[in-house]
């Protein structure tokens, strides 16, 4: 049963582990994941950058970053002062690229895993007053990840495919 | 003659740390936001080496790849393909399509410059190409010290114009005898992550032509590099003076 192998996945592990290793590599940044207790929730004007999941495993994965902190990240990883981004496109397609590296890094588990699916290509919200909820489906990590005064919030909803 | 790098990928932001990656070479880079506009530049341009990535929109990667692969004029030009997914499934697929290598998203720019030697030659950017210019810009000779000079702001573009000519300075330098450098940082209003980098740089091209460097810099400047994990136990100094003092 797809769903028992989703179930036996560290899926929270795993999120930790691939945020990581993108943060640190594309930006040089080391990102904390906190606490089990904290809140993890992240409100207010933010970019959210989702990649889908298709085939035996169904799914969404998004991170959320405020603005101030989509804008350094988007410095750091084409490498310019934060005040030289002036584009918000730069910024989007940050925030997008950093969705399709840590979604291609579970889709190559979840492929590794016997759960063959295809990955699709990053999306962007961008707004203030939104929330991203949970609708059948099996299985829901949130975790929050913190980079100094900065947070970036990292959700995945996964459940059996066709 | 340059080296021909064509990069497609549908983020530009990638395309960006690409051309970087070559940046230091002889390359004339070509860019493409889909495996359509890949082929045309392909056959327009005839590169020495196609970056590709897999998941783009229009037409992706793999059948760009196909399609390049078919055509008798452009099957043999080398593609490094970009992935975000470094499954078994996935790396046995691209490797079965006669890829000559492929880099995993996340990547370093020098992870795909190792790769693409394997590949072709990099040349490294010959003189007259703008590095003259920036080295009497931000070098000077004072004494027996090399001195660099750094602007108020440090931009991407001041980082770049930095690095394509420390290394002809510093070896120009060693061949000259001298071996004391001192970077030159009362100038510079803020940190920014180009700044830290390019000090990290300039240390490391020091060290690797065994040359000596100290830094130079405002108290302020100095309190704010310590807050820095790559930078807090560099030791500034006040004035040039103290830094000549200090060899």
């Amino acid at each position: 049963m797809v769903n028992d192998r989703i179930k036996a996945l560290d899926l929270e592990g795993l999120i930790s582990q691939s945020v990581s290793e993108v943060f640190d590599t594309m930006l040089s940044m080391q990102v904390e994941a906190a606490d089990r207790d904290s809140e993890r929730k992240l409100e207010g004007n933010r970019i959210v950058g989702s990649v889908s999941f298709a085939g035996e495993v169904m799914g969404n994965l998004c991170i959320h970053v405020g603005k101030d902190f989509a804008r350094l990240m988007a410095a750091a990883m084409l490498e310019m002062a934060v005040e030289d981004v002036e584009e918000e496109e730069e910024v989007i397609d940050v925030v997008g690229e950093m969705s399709n590296m840590i979604g291609g890094g579970l889709k190559s588990r979840f492929c590794d895993s016997g759960m063959p699916c295809e990955l699709s290509i990053p999306s962007i919200t961008d707004g203030n007053d939104f929330k991203v909820s949970a609708m059948n489906w099996e299985q829901h990590e949130s975790i929050l990840f913190r980079y100094q005064e900065h947070k970036a919030l990292v959700e995945i909803f996964v459940r059996a495919g066709n | 003659m340059a080296l021909k790098v064509l990069t497609v990928d549908d983020s530009k932001t990638i395309r960006m740390i690409v051309k970087k990656a070559f940046q230091p070479f002889d390359c004339q880079i070509f860019e493409a936001e889909n495996g359509v506009e890949g082929l045309s530049a392909a056959s327009r341009e005839k590169p020495d080496l196609i970056v590709l990535d897999i998941t783009m929109p229009i037409m992706n990667g793999v059948e760009m790849l196909e399609r390049l692969k078919g055509d008798g004029f452009l099957k043999n030009i080398p593609v490094i393909m970009l992935t975000a997914e470094s499954g078994k499934d996935n790396v046995m697929r691209i490797v079965k399509m006669g890829i000559k290598d492929y880099v995993v998203k996340p990547f370093k720019g020098e992870q795909l410059i190792e790769r693409a030697t394997k590949l072709v030659t990099l040349a490294p950017k010959k003189a007259g190409d703008g590095s003259e210019e920036a080295s009497k810009k931000y070098f000077t000779v004072d004494e027996e010290f090399q001195v660099l000079v750094l602007p108020e702001k440090i931009t991407r573009q001041v980082a770049v114009e930095v690095e394509n000519c420390l290394e002809a300075n510093f070896e120009q330098l060693v061949r000259s005898g001298m071996n004391k450098v001192i970077v030159d940082m009362r100038q510079v209003k803020e940190i920014s992550v180009s700044l830290i980098k390019l000090m990290m740089l300039i240390i490391k091209s020091c060290q690797k032509v065994n040359l000596r460097n100290r830094i130079v810099g405002t108290p302020t400047l100095c309190n704010e590099l310590k807050e820095f994990k790559e930078t807090s136990d560099i030791p500034v100094d006040a004035s040039l003076e103290e830094a000549k003092a200090g060899f």
